[in-house]
Parts: C-alpha cells; structure tokens; sequence
C-alpha cells in the first residue's frame, strides 16, 4: 500500500516537476478559480478513482464533491532528515532587507506568540493581533498536564523514532510522519528555550528536569511545571512577545479580532479587523499572514474549551480557498465534567493522569440512582479494566471516551442526570493513604470540589466525554503554509501533527514547534521571494472587498432585528453535534445532523438578535459573527464525518467496527488527509492528500 | 434561590456610571457568580435591555479574564478564588450582591464590568522578561536547578494577571504583580542575568502606573493565585540590590 | 501600514492617566522604614532611662545630668542631646513627608472609589496615618511639658541648669520633680498612657511594613522580625504605659 502511494507520487513528481518551496514565492500557482487561491493540485496520473472518491447515496444526497488531490511539498527520500535537508533549502533574508517585510500574525498562544517574538527578534516588521485584552489569555495558557519531548534522556528506551511511532500510531496513522519527525527533532530545543525564558519545569532534587508519563506512550518524557504547564509556556511566551514589544519590533494590537483575510493575486496579503473597542473595521496588509487561532472545538458548545475560543480567523481564511483539512477529526476528552445545569459554562477538565490512580466504573444495573457508596463491590462495573485488561484505565482519549458514551446510552450512566461515569479513588486512597493523594492530585480535588460542590476523597468523581482538542484545522504543507500561497498557519489551527487523535501532551508540544521553529524558518523562505517588493495597498480593491464584506455581515446582524440570543443557536448546535457527530457517529445519524445545521443556519440568520450598536464593545455581535462561523464549519465537520466512511482515532463511525466494537480502520482507501473546499456559493469540494509512512508500519491499534 | 443584584452599569468610559438593581427570582446555587450574570444576560435581553458587559474566558480559574467586585471584594466573598470558581452554594448565607468592575485609577472602566489592564502589560513588557534570542538556549538539563528553587519560582510564576491585588489595594497598588514576576524570574538561572535591570525598569513602570504599598495585606487574601505577601519584600529587595550592586550607572 | 478607516463611532477606547510620581514609591517606603527603625530604636532606650523612675529621684536626676554631660568636654553641654535632636527632628521630617505623601499618591492611584469590605486585619494598616497624626501631637506635647516647659506643661516645671565647679560640670536636672507635677494632673496622666497604647501599634504594623520595605524576604528572618517588633511594642506599651498611672495613682511621688 505505501509503496503504491510513494510510487504514485514519484511519479506524478516526475511528469509535472513539482514545485519546491525555494521556488513556490517566485512564480506562485495561478488563481484556481474567482478571487481564491489555489492549491497546488495534484492530477492523477490515471483517472481511476480510489474507492475513497466513489460517494454513496447518502454522499451523494450531501451534495459535495470530489476534488483533485494535495502535494503536501514533503521533502522525498528518508523522512528522518526531511527537516534537515529541508533547513538547508530555505532561503534568507538579508538582515538590511527584513525591516522591509511585513508580517502579520493572528493569536498570541504558544504558536502565535512564538513566531512573532521570533521573526520579530529576526528584524521583520511585524503586526500582531489578539482578540483578548492581554496576549496571555490565549487559551494555551489552560493546558494542564505536560509537553513531550524526545529527548531521551532516561534509559527507559525513548528515542526519536519511538517519539515518532507513538505520535503516529496515537494518531491511528492519518498524521502526516516526516511532520511527527520534525516535532520530535525540535521538541529538545523547545524544553531548553522555554526554560531559558522562564518556564519553571519540575525538577528533581539533584536538579534535573523531571518527567512523567502520559496516555498512550510507555516512556516518561512529558516535562510539566506542576498541573499549570501551558499557563507557565504562555506567560513565558507572552514575556518574550512584550519583550519585542517593548524592542519595537513587534507591534501588538490588542481587543482586534480578525474577521476577514485579504487575498489578491492569489496570495493572502492582509486580513481585516474589528476594533472591539470602537468597532472599527480596518484592513492591514503585509507580505504574510500567518494565523495561529487555536481549535475549534468550541463548536460543540460545551467544550473543555474557553468561552472567546472560536474558529472565525481560520474559516474567514477557508471562505478565501484556504482548505480544511479533516474537520471530523476532533478529541473527545475523556475526564472532563459532566453538564450538570443549564447555565454551566464548560465541561471543565480534569488532566488525564487521574487515570493513573483512579478507577472507572458504573453501576451493573442500568438505572441504578443509589448514591455510589452504596453501590456493593459485584455491582460495579470496571468496564475499562474488563475490556481492556493491559491498558486499563489507561487507554488512549478516543477509546475511553467512546467507552464512557456508550455506558451511558445504554442507560448505566450516574449522577443526576445519568450521563456520567464514575473516577473512584477508593482503593488508590486505600492503599497509598490520602497523603499520598492529596500530593499527586490536590489542586485536582479541590477543583473538582469547587466545581461540583463534591468531594472527591469522600465520594468518587463524575466524568464524561468533553469536546476538546481539534485534530483538524486548516490543511498544511510540510512548511506549515496553507494552499493559499503566504497564508501560514500554525498550531492547533492547522492539522498536519496529530491525525485522527492527539497523544497527551503533544498539543503544547506542536504549537511551540510550530511558532518557535518552524514558522520563522519557514516564512522567511517564502519571503525571499518578495524582497523589494512593495506592500499591497490597503487602498486596493481586495481590501476595499473584504471590508465590504465584514461592514455588511455586521449590518446584516446587528439589523436582523431576530428573537433569538447567539447564544442560543450555539447551544442548539452543540446538542445537534453532541448527537449526531459526537463521540460515535453513524450514517443516519450524521445525515440527520446536516438537515439540522442547514436548516438551524438559515433560522440563524432569520431569526438572531444582536442587541447594541456596531460602533462600541458589543459582546453579543462578537458571539454572533463566531456562531455564524460555527454553523458553516459545523456542516463541513459533518460532511466530513459522512464521508470519511472508517473508523480512525477520534472519528468512529459504528458501522465501521469489529465484531468486538472497536474502531476498524480502512487504509487501503483512508489513509489520506481530507480538505474540504467551500466554494463562494457554499458548495463543497473533498480534496485528499494520501500518507504514505515509511518508518512506522500500520498497524491496528489495540489496548486490549 | 433568590438573590438580588445592584450591578454597576456605565455606558462607555466617560459616562457617569450607577448602580442598577435586579432581583432573580430562581437561581440555581450550582451557579458561578459568572454564570448567574449569564443567566441574568439571558433575562435581561428577553425584557428588551442592553446585557451586561463582563469578560471571562477560560472560566476555570488560570485565564485572569474575569474578575469584578463582589460586596468590596476583589472576585467575590471567598479568599483566593477567582469569580468563575465561585459558586453560590459555597455562601448560601449571601443573596445580596452589589457588583461593581475592579476599582484602581489604573483600571479605567470600558463598559459596565469591562476595564481596561493594559496597565499589567505595561510593567511585562518594561521588565517582566527574560533576554534570550530563540534557539541560542543551552540545554536546560546542563543549566540545573534545584527542587525547591524550581518550586519556589513556580509558586510566583503561577500568577494569573487577573488584577485583582490592585483592586484589593486601597493604595492602588500592583506590588504582588510586580514582585511575584520579579521573585519569579530571579530564581530562574537564565533570569538572573539581568536581575537588576528588571528591577529597576520594573519599579519605575510602577512609579508610572500604580500606587505604593501601605501593607494592608489585601493583595494576597484577594490573588486567586495564592501569591504571598512576600512578593511586595521581593520588590523593595530586588530594587535595592540593584543599588547596592552598584551596577546603575552602567546598565541601560 | 493600514489604513481604510471607518468613520468613528463613539467608542468605548479608554484614557489611563500617568501617575509618574517620584521620587519612587519604593525610595519613600525605604526613608520610612529606616526612620522609623531610627524612632523605634530611640524610643526603646527611651523607654529604658524612664524606668530609673523606679530608682527614686536622685538616681532618675543623675541619669538626666548624664545625658547632659555625656563625652564632656569633647562634647559641650547637652552636647550629645542636641546631636540626637537634630537626627530625630530630620527623621521626623523625613518619616511626615514621606508618609503624607504615600497617602496622598495611594488616594490618587485608588481612584474616586475607596476599597470597602477590607478584613479586620487591615485596619492595622488602615489607622497608620491617623495615629501617625496622634504621634505627632504626642511628640509636641510631650516636648512642651518636660523639655521646653512652656503651654501644656505643669506650673512647676523647672528647667535644667549648669554651673561649672573647677573642670567639673554639675547639672541641676529636676526631671524627676517635673515629670511626677506634670502626671500628677490626671488629664496629661490619661493622655500619655493611652498614646502609648497608639505607640504600641504604630510600631507593630511599623516593624511589619519595615521588614517589607527593607526588603526581607526570608521566611526565618521575616517571622523573627515580626515578633521582635511586635514584643517592643508590648513592652514600650506596658512600660511606658505604666509610669504616667503609678505617678498618677502616687506608687511613685
């Protein structure tokens, strides 16, 4: 199978001289088609499609089509010194000639931050926008547990390639590997640099950074400062931000959230902006935009996410021609909180290493509302431990949140509204003493205890599945550049390091690499290509468009004169997500799905009100113009999850498994990435980019 | 439960603000103080009004967004918890709320609950950093540090910026911020380097921004991060040092 | 870059004032604390001398001669009374000035809204300008009624002289005599003792600020500090608190 796609690639390489990165800027791919960018499109070199681009009816009935496949710009040969040999490709810059460029970045987590601090140090001009108040809040800074590193320092037989498997095989092998390697490669240097400008790791007495373990891996390589490992990456990364700052080499614009990007002669120029503030719409151009906007799996509501996370920087950049690669694709979080009322703001989550010492189970009797004390020992049911009897408690995200799902659809779920599973740390508080606890998880408990009101040494935790992280996001090559030349995209907002399912630990892991040393490699390369060229004026009519555009949606809400908060519609479609593109999906339940998104779209934009005017801080409009995103992306998920038709990582559909339940994976025809295309009409196209992997072999995963 | 709310409502920085009641008649007391003006949000949209304007984000306690007065006090009634961690079945004894935005001279108000803290980032980007250009880092194994300085720099690292010691402060002060990121990255070994530079820079961005510290001890049962009062000692330490190391004339 | 620009609404951009006060916040906490170590110090041994009161009248007059005749002839005449004058008095200047001034630049940073709901704990901070103001009466008083001997002081006071025998100097101090006339008038008995109990606590949140402004972050030496200072304060409050009333209630006449 892999040397078919390698030779499928060598070929079609051959006959059309793919273009390198050196020589994408120079003479960038015509327009595709209208005002949108193109992709670097891939013809096949026979016309026979994969069973992958043979649609079913109810495919079909979706109404979206099958496009040419994607040339991810990987470097060929051993994947293993792809990065290097990629390095000593990139062109420079000369430092006389960086002030010159412009460089605009969007988001300042630990990708946003990193690559503006860096290109900023560099000499380039850069702009840096945050919709928050502060560049801290980025949402980076509410990853808990850790960041991996290949460093390999323990002789517990990590190494690089072992880094890589467990990055590819977590993500059940619809990741991209040369990517997975470069992550790894530059994961040592992301420890050293981070603790350099002020993350205070753990160490051990003797002074050694300290690791722990993490789901899905079986080495100890995840550095952590205590349960607030992504709050300490984003202050440091927000440090060296104001430093350049304060250098005057970055200028930030806070409160400026980015609705609309400027693409013209195909290459993304500019984006434009609203000042929350005084409402302001304003385009600003630059020579690259590279936006690092964070996930979307606020799309389901109620999500570990927080309440501003939204996905409107990305989709404005896919409605440009920007694709969207593998939105269906997105973690369910196995120890998040259960919804327990109407008002609660999230599914808080809980870090995975509780399943270190806590025990999962439900009642055996469906129903059962004794309060769980009182539930005898034979009455329970361990389901992970019964099933899984060599990873226990301890299997990967997507296995035990689909477990949990299905406990409680079937009626064994607990608390008061049955529709979460219990985390008992009875034995474990039994056999190490609540000593022992309280130090390993303290700040755990108590904030369960403040959350729930409950105490967790007392009575054992209620969890549920919480939409978390998105695997997808918009599609990238090997540069982290998106199919609109100069559009680079890093982070959890792009989709190349984590296929169908991220491993613990990684996402922390991916957006530093991205922003601290990948971007400011990669961009420069592509800003070779414009030295002495003028920036687009802000007076040009692609500006002028998208301004257009952005003041007319903003009438179009704040004059709808609806009866419905945004807030509203938002909830309504997470509940349609929860149900039909949740934790497990099925045909009818997705196509059901799709009618829902369509139709609660068209009731959005008949029926919102968005109180208060467009000129002044209006958090209604922010929310609205973020669920109108929401409600487009929503549709490409589902469609994405229809068409995916396997079960890989996160995405299971039930018809696609084994006898026994598990997820049953189809390389021979899914082993490729999907991005979607959305047409200025609203028409949808399935590009694919088909991995091939050479250092890992496929195989199925299995916990048992 | 039923509680009543006198919540702050000002139109825009310049207008005279005052204080507006509603009383919410069913209230569930699983409810954050953020979720209750949520829901109040929800009522008062449905009766025709403008909802008030709060920022939070993260909502579990680490993004520093949110962040008003409750009855005089920073967050709300509990110590050391930030507003989106506190919930009504915790004081079940209060069901009368005057809610107003953080009050400091540095924090002028945007709209109703909104401020601005720009000011917080003011004294980050004059000193709360470290000088290392990225990818010249030396291998952070070969650089060690031991156990308890690494957690002592993390028990003032772990600051939320939320700003709530300076709405605590009846001086108006942000000695804990200042002093927990100048503790914070005095025991980091890549930090030191330039201790007395920060310090310096640090407390004359203090002098521009904020007011001086009378010791009332607010900050620290305010800080939802649990800041010790020992970070206001590391300021007036750090400054010193810099004195005495006799370095200022020489250092930019 | 930029620029299209919409035509401005009236938004809702803030304007934050500057506040640049110098000198620094931190250089008037530093006067403050080594003034006030200074007073603490002064009033200690103070505290001291006064209880030769016990020792009787000629013991409590030759101590005030001491203090008169202390290094002469390198020092003259009150000599080394006046050096400590002088040094108190800048300290004094110096502890006024910057504590009105804190005061005033906290009102300003705080805004028009004052902090309510404070803990009781922060009341100890809270009065530290009203009893700095009270120390102030105190001070003047205190100097009018037994070192001047003009306005509040008693009708007996009687002033310290000198006379030269040979190379020897011989003080007539009445300190003793006036200080049972002036706490023998039940009025200035009261005041003196309560003023001590505003001492007490000027120096226990004092010390407490003093450790802080001086930059003492160890726990060790913050905690022993705190407790030292509060046990000065205790014993200047007791002590000191005491003579006035045993004067008054004739223990010592």
């Amino acid at each position: 199978m892999t040397n078919i796609i390698k030779n499928v690639i060598g070929a079609v390489a051959d006959k059309l001289d793919v273009t390198t990165p050196a020589a994408a800027p120079a003479a960038p791919p015509a327009a595709a088609s209208g005002d949108h960018g193109s992709g670097r499109p891939f013809v096949r070199p026979n016309d026979a499609p994969r069973n992958r681009d043979i649609l079913g009816p109810a495919q079909k009935a979706a109404g979206y089509e099958v496009g040419p496949e994607l040339d991810a710009n990987v470097p060929e040969g051993d994947p293993l010194t792809a990065w290097a040999r990629r390095q000593d490709e990139y062109k420079l810059v000369n430092p006389a000639n960086r002030r010159k460029m412009k460089v605009i970045v969007v988001g300042t987590g630990l990708s946003g931050s990193g690559a503006a601090a860096t290109l900023g140090q560099l000499g380039y001009d850069v702009d840096c926008f945050s919709f928050h108040d502060s560049p801290r809040r980025a949402h980076s800074v509410a990853a808990q547990g850790g960041i991996n590193s290949a460093r390999a320092r323990k002789i517990d037989g990590d190494s690089l390639k072992r880094f890589v498997k467990d990055t590819v095989k977590g993500g059940d092998y619809r990741g991209r590997e040369a990517d997975a390697v470069r992550l790894g490669i530059e994961s040592v240097k992301v420890i050293d640099h981070m603790y350099a400008i002020g993350a205070p790791f753990a160490r051990e007495y003797g002074g050694q950074l300290a690791t722990r373990s993490f789901g899905g891996v079986q080495v100890s390589r995840t550095y952590y400062t205590r349960g607030e490992t992504g709050q300490q990456l984003e202050v440091a990364c927000y440090q060296a931000l104001e430093e350049q700052i304060d250098a005057g080499t970055v200028k930030m614009h806070n409160r400026m959230e980015m609705l609309d990007l400027v693409v013209a002669d195909g290459r993304a120029q500019g984006i434009i902006t609203r000042d929350l503030l005084t409402g302001e719409i304003r385009g600003w151009t630059a020579h690259v935009v590279v936006l690092c906007t964070g996930g979307y799996g606020s799309v389901y509501h109620w999500s570990t996410l927080a309440k501003g996370s939204n996905a409107t920087a990305t989709w404005r950049a896919h409605r440009h021609g920007a694709y969207f690669a593998s939105p269906c694709f997105l973690q369910f979080h196995p120890t998040a909180l259960p919804v327990s009322q109407h008002w609660q703001s999230k599914t808080t989550l809980m870090s995975e290493s509780l399943r270190n010492d806590g025990r999962i189970w439900v009642p055996k009797k469906a129903g059962d509302d004794r309060p769980a004390n009182e539930i005898p020992e034979d009455e329970r049911d361990y389901y992970l431990e019964r099933k899984y009897p060599s990873f226990g408690n301890l299997t990967p995200r997507d296995v035990a949140s689909r477990n949990a799902r299905t406990q409680i659809e079937s009626g064994h779920g607990v608390g008061p509204l049955h529709n979460s599973v219990y985390l008992d740390f009875k034995d474990a508080i039994n056999r190490l003493g609540k000593a022992t606890i309280k130090e390993r998880y303290g700040n755990l408990f108590d904030m369960y205890l403040d959350c729930t009101g409950e105490d967790p040494y007392e009575v054992p935790m209620r969890i549920a599945p919480g939409a978390h992280f998105a695997m997808g996001g918009l599609w990238v090559d090997f540069d982290q550049m998106s199919n609109i030349p100069g559009l680079f995209v890093g982070g959890e907002a792009s989709n190349n390091y984590h296929g169908a399912n991220r491993l613990g630990a990684n996402s922390l892991l991916s957006a530093s690499v991205d922003g601290w040393f990948t971007l400011p490699l990669s961009v420069p390369n592509y800003l070779a290509g414009f030295v002495g060229k003028p920036v687009l004026s802000t007076e040009a009519p692609e500006v002028r468009e998208s301004i257009a555009y952005v003041e007319e949606r903003i009438n179009k809400l704040t004059n709808n004169n609806g009866t419905r908060r945004p807030e509203w519609f938002h909830r309504r479609l997470g509940d349609i997500l929860y149900e039909g593109c949740g934790v497990s999906r099925d045909e009818a339940g997705l196509v059901k799905a799709l009618g829902e998104i369509r139709e609660l779209r068209e009731e959005f934009w008949r029926d919102v009100k968005v109180v208060g005017s467009d000129n002044r801080l209006n958090q209604e409009l922010e929310k609205a113009g973020r669920v109108a995103d929401f409600l487009e992306l929503a549709e490409v998920m589902v469609l994405d999850a229809l068409d995916r038709r396997e079960s890989s990582g996160a995405h299971f559909r039930t018809e696609y498994a084994t006898p026994e339940g598990e997820a049953k994976r189809n390389d021979d025809d899914w082993c490729a990435v999907s991005a979607w295309e959305t047409r200025p009409d609203g028409t949808h196209v399935r590009h694919s980019e088909p991995l091939n992997f050479s250092l890992i072999d496929l195989q199925v995963r299995d916990y048992r | 439960m039923k509680v009543t709310l006198d919540i702050w409502r000002q139109d825009g920085p310049d207008a005279e603000g005052y204080f507006e009641t509603h009383v919410m008649e069913d209230v569930e007391p699983e409810l954050s103080l953020l979720e209750m003006l949520d829901q109040l949000n929800d009522e008062i949209v449905e009766a025709g009004g403008e909802p008030i304007v709060f920022e939070s984000d993260c909502r579990e306690g680490v993004c520093g967004c949110c962040g008003f007065l409750v009855n005089g006090k920073p967050h709300g009634p509990l110590a050391n918890t930030p507003a989106c961690r506190q919930h009504l079945r915790s004081f079940p004894e209060v069901t009368h709320f005057t809610i107003e935005p953080f009050r400091s001279a540095a924090f002028p108000v945007i709209r109703d609950l909104a401020i601005d803290r720009a000011a917080l980032d003011e004294l980050v980007e004059a000193a709360g950093h470290v000088n290392v250009m990225t990818g010249t880092a030396p291998d952070a194994d070969t650089v060690p540090q031991d156990h308890l300085t690494a957690e002592q720099a993390m028990d003032y690292a772990i600051c939320i910026g939320c700003g709530a010691c300076v709405a605590a402060c009846p001086n108006g002060a942000a000695m804990l911020f200042a002093g927990a990121k100048l503790a914070h990255l005095a025991k980091m070994p890549q930090g030191k380097q330039e201790r007395s530079r920060r310090a310096r820079k640090m407390v004359s961005m203090l002098d521009e921004n904020f007011g001086p510290c009378s010791l009332y001890g607010e900050c620290a049962v305010s800080c939802p991060a649990g800041i010790s009062l020992t970070a206001i000692a590391t300021v007036n330490k750090e400054r010193w040092r810099s004195v005495l190391r006799g370095r200022h004339s020489r250092e930019t | 870059m930029s620029v299209i620009e919409k035509a401005r609404g009236q938004g809702d951009t803030v304007v934050r004032p500057k506040l640049n006060q110098h000198p620094s916040n931190v250089t008037l906490k530093l006067i403050m604390a080594a003034t006030g170590t200074i007073f603490v110090l002064f009033v200690f041994v103070h505290m001291v001398g006064n209880l030769k009161l016990f020792l009787g009248a000629e013991d409590y007059n030759a101590y005030a001669a001491f203090l008169r005749t202390f290094l002469f002839p390198f020092l003259p005449y009150e000599g080394l009374l006046w050096v400590m004058r002088l040094a108190l008095g800048v300290s004094l200047i110096l502890h006024v000035w910057a504590g009105l001034t804190i005061h005033a630049r906290g009102r300003k940073a705080r805004g028009k809204f004052s902090r309510k709901g404070m803990k009781k704990k922060a009341w100890f901070a809270k009065y530290m300008v009203v009893e700095g103001v009270l120390l102030f009466v105190f001070i003047i008083v205190h100097l009018l009624d037994l070192t001047i001997g003009r306005g509040v002081a008693s009708s007996e006071f009687e002033e310290a002289t000198y006379e030269m025998v040979g190379n020897q100097m011989v003080v007539h101090a009445h300190a003793y005599e006036n200080l049972v006339a002036s706490f023998s008038r039940p009025w200035m008995a009261a005041f003196y003792t309560l003023l001590m109990v505003v001492v007490a606590l000027h120096i226990g949140q004092g010390g407490w600020n003093a450790i802080n402004d001086f930059g003492g972050t160890g726990p060790r030496l913050r905690k022993i500090w705190l407790i030292a200072f509060l046990l000065i304060a205790l014993i200047i409050m007791v002590c000191n608190g005491a003579l006035p009333m045993l004067v008054l209630f004739g223990v010592i006449s």
